[in-house]
């Protein structure tokens, strides 16, 4: 097994190639901030990116913004729990199919169909504005979208791998363990990292309308008093929080639950 | 120096799939213009891996391949000779019927129109497949779908076919007749043909000269001239003593103990 | 939300008599749950009867069906612009390693950004001129088509690229024949998602920023307190809305989808 100089040549090239990839990554990345640097110069009200930046200390400093913080990351965790178990539940009844799966498939179907904006009015008046009112909409808008994905990873399970455990003659608890399992896992990744994203988006939808705390509602009144920069803080705290848990925590699990599914040939496109 | 002699020329090919690990190192091997090879080799060794590379899907890591004496690109429509590939797996488009399949390539090969359909029946007919012809593949048996795969390769009419076990999925009989046309039909055109096997009577049987490879990754590790003259019938004397010499020979190179002979012989 | 097969999973089995009878079941719970919903908040969520009521005086003033076509018209003109641009960049994204580079990054900023946050931005830019609205929806529109189409590329047989390679496909038979069949499953779920979400989207678009519109109603009602008529124009909507894709989407689905049996 000599490896042959052109080897290290080649490899060299493919690096060369991961490092182009990275500089166009960071040139995508920045876009955003060249758009708002346009609009900080031709527009009045759009503030320079400095004065933004320069706020952030404070801001992430002051006392004042964590509660919201915190009340949101709740909200969102707790709504998405309750959203996985709905959803979870809903999958099933729909897999089992009969009568009952038909009628919660018609469930999914309509609440697919319902506006987070209607939503959140509705529970306006169910909830006034308390609490559960949040997690009502959060979660009702999200978990049909987790009974899809979760319907999706049950219906291939068993075609592909009950033969599979048939011709085996796995027992039912070995079947759960190593087949059912092992195959709903990329599934419910796939579904809570989508759900949770999209959670956080309806959460502020939720705390405009009908509550006065969180991220959402704080966001709303920097916007009407037109504090526009501190609305820009909250912008940038809340792509903060959502892309970092997004990047250091999701994504890697994922790609570690994942990794069987890539294949060789990658490097070579 | 024509040619015509090194047709297919490999000199020196590496390839890697990760950058690291090799799956074809410092492979040579030239094939003459009209020749019928065969390729043998222990599982996983780079057979797949050796095919990929002739026909320009993988790059070689290091190494050159020429056909024709021009280097072989991968790129679509450069005016590299054409070429018909039987892989390993069918790789037909599912979304399409078994003629318009066909048909795909042989306009991407530049035949002419009023000619697309004359060329689809005859080798649909050839393969007996006929009528299966306006069927979708998800419809048909793994068999019927790898027919159609050989009736693409060869429906494009290329100076250079490559396949790969494409009769390990029939039934004997069949394997059979297809063995014989396919030695017919190589007989009648000039094609060059590079045929991976892992059947040692079916490499004697069809090929003029055999390439036997090492375990991978693969380099050649003996070429054998195959003495028997044409037409060959399959259960020539002559062919099962070589068979019995040949699987002698590449028992320890393969990895095999001494009384391990079914093993390699499959 | 990327949900991959949307639309294939929602094939409801059983023949019509399930069918009649699951919605039966599925209505009279739902309107069951709602009566003691009602109940609870002590009026303050509309009783059945009065939905009714609404229902029937909103379905048979002609004003309604004028702002219906406003919204459907948005909602068109929206889904179109997004799909068609989403679909462009998605393919292209899927396809080539340099492209995706570029635009991955902003797409999962797009996708994280609120809706709200593209509506009120756009409001501030362009002002509350219809147009604004529109342009803010397909911004937020794009990224989930492009995150389906990508998916979908992603995820195609590279044993078929193989072929195509092999025989040399020229480009655009290779991007119909060998893509574009194989895509066309998460085409079809990203058109599909794409016009859900337009609807979804309008209504908070109208809501905050424009005077007509079925969006602008239901807000309307809501802040005069009128629960009844807030629901009731939600549904008349809605109701469309499951019409026209009855209409536009089911043939094209079955067209597409044959091969798969
Ligand atoms: N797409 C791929 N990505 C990464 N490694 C690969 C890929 N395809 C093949 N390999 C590796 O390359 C080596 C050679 O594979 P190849 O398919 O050429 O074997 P083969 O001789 O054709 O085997 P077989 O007779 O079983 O078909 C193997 O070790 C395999 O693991
Ligand atoms: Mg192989």
């Amino acid at each position: 097994m000599t490896r042959s100089p052109e080897t290290t040549q080649n490899l060299r090239a493919r690096l060369r190639a991961s490092w182009l990839d990275l500089a166009l990554g960071a040139l995508g990345a920045s876009f955003p901030i060249f758009l708002w640097w346009i609009g900080s110069h031709t527009t009045t009200f759009v503030p320079p990116i400095g004065d933004v930046l320069r706020e952030i200390p404070g801001f992430v400093t002051g006392e004042d913004i964590w509660p919201d913080v915190l009340v949101t990351i709740e909200r969102v965790a707790g709504s998405l729990a309750i959203a996985l178990v709905l959803g979870f539940a809903a999958a099933y009844v729909m897999h089992r199919g009969g009568l009952w799966g038909r009628v919660a498939d018609r469930y999914v179907g309509l609440m697919l169909g319902i506006p987070s904006t209607l939503a959140a009015l509705l529970a306006l008046y169910v909830f006034k504005r308390s609490e559960i009112g949040v997690y009502f909409v959060v979660s009702i808008i999200t978990f049909p979208f987790v009974a899809l994905t979760l319907l999706q990873g049950l219906r291939s399970a068993d075609r592909r791998l009950d033969e599979m455990g048939d011709v085996y003659r796995l027992s039912t608890p070995q079947r759960l363990r190593h087949l059912a399992v092992p195959h709903l896992v990329p599934y419910t990744f796939a579904a809570i990292r989508n759900e949770y994203a999209h959670a956080w988006k309806v959460v502020v939808l939720a705390e405009l309308f009908a509550v006065n705390s969180g991220m959402g509602a704080r966001f709303a009144r920097a916007f009407d008093r037109f504090r526009i920069v501190d609305a820009m803080l909250w912008l940038v705290i809340f792509m903060i929080i959502l892309l970092g848990t997004e990047y250091l925590l999701l994504l890697p699990s994922e790609r570690r639950v994942l990794r069987w599914r890539r294949s060789g040939m990658e490097g070579l496109r | 120096m024509t040619h015509s002699d090194h047709y297919i020329r490999v000199t020196g090919l590496d390839v890697s799939y990760d950058g690291f690990t090799p799956a074809v190192t410092d492979l040579n091997m030239d094939v003459a213009e009209g020749e019928f090879v065969a390729v043998l080799g222990p599982s996983g060794c780079g057979k797949s891996t050796l095919l990929h590379a002739i026909s320009g899907v993988v790059p070689p890591q290091s190494g050159t391949i020429e056909i024709a004496g021009r280097p072989v690109g991968s790129g679509r429509g450069d005016g590299s000779v054409p070429i018909g590939y039987v892989l390993q797996e069918h790789r037909l488009l599912p979304w399409r019927t078994v003629a318009q399949n066909i048909a795909i390539v042989l306009r991407a090969a530049g035949v002419p129109d009023d000619e697309v359909d004359l060329r689809i029946d005859r080798y649909l007919n050839m393969l007996h497949i006929s009528k299966f012809r306006d069927t979708w593949p998800l419809r048909l048996s793994g068999g019927q779908r790898q027919r159609v795969s050989i009736a693409r390769a060869l429906a494009v009419e290329p100076a250079v076919v490559l396949m790969d076990e494409p009769f390990s999925t029939l039934d004997e009989v069949t394997a059979r007749v297809m063995r014989q046309q396919l030695a017919e039909l190589w007989e009648e055109s000039s094609q060059t043909i590079v045929f991976v096997t892992h059947s040692i009577r079916e490499a004697l049987f069809l090929a003029g000269r055999i390439f036997i490879l090492t375990q991978g990754p693969a380099r050649v590790f003996d070429t054998i001239e195959v003495p028997v003259s044409r037409p060959r019938r399959y259960e020539d004397p002559r062919l099962t003593e070589l068979e019995a010499q040949i699987v002698e020979h590449v028992m320890d190179e393969w990895g095999y103990g001494a009384t391990a002979g079914e093993d390699a012989q499959r | 939300m990327t949900t991959e097969q949307v639309a294939p999973l929602r094939q409801i089995t059983g023949g019509r008599l399930q069918r009649v009878q699951a919605f039966a079941v599925a209505s009279l719970l739902a309107l069951a749950v709602w009566q003691l919903a009602t109940l609870i908040s002590g009026g303050w969520v509309p009783s059945l009867w009065r939905i009714m009521t609404a229902l029937g005086e909103d379905a048979t003033t002609a004003n309604i069906y004028a702002e219906m076509w406003i919204t459907l018209r948005r909602i068109f003109i929206t889904f179109a612009a997004a799909t068609a641009i989403g679909i462009g960049l998605g393919v292209a994204m899927g396809l080539n390693r340099r492209v995706m580079a570029f635009f991955r990054p902003i797409v999962v900023m797009g996708l994280a950004v609120p809706d709200v946050v593209y509506i009120i931005v756009a409001i501030l830019v362009l002002g509350t001129e219809e147009s604004s609205g529109l342009i803010a929806m397909v911004l937020a529109l794009i990224p989930f088509v492009i995150n389906i189409v990508v998916g979908g590329v992603g995820a195609r047989d590279p044993g078929l690229d193989e072929m195509s390679a092999v025989y040399r496909l020229r480009r655009v038979r290779y991007l119909v024949d060998v893509v574009g069949w194989q895509v066309s499953p998460a085409l079809i779920v990203a058109t599909r998602t794409c016009f859900a979400f337009a609807w979804k989207l309008i209504v908070l678009v109208e809501a905050l920023s424009q005077p007509r519109g079925i969006g602008a109603q239901i807000y309307y009602s809501f802040r005069l307190l009128r629960p009844d008529h807030m629901i009731a124009r939600a549904l008349l909507f809605i109701v469309i809305l499951r019409l026209v894709e009855a209409i536009i989407f089911a043939p094209v689905e079955k067209k597409f989808l044959g091969w798969m049996q």
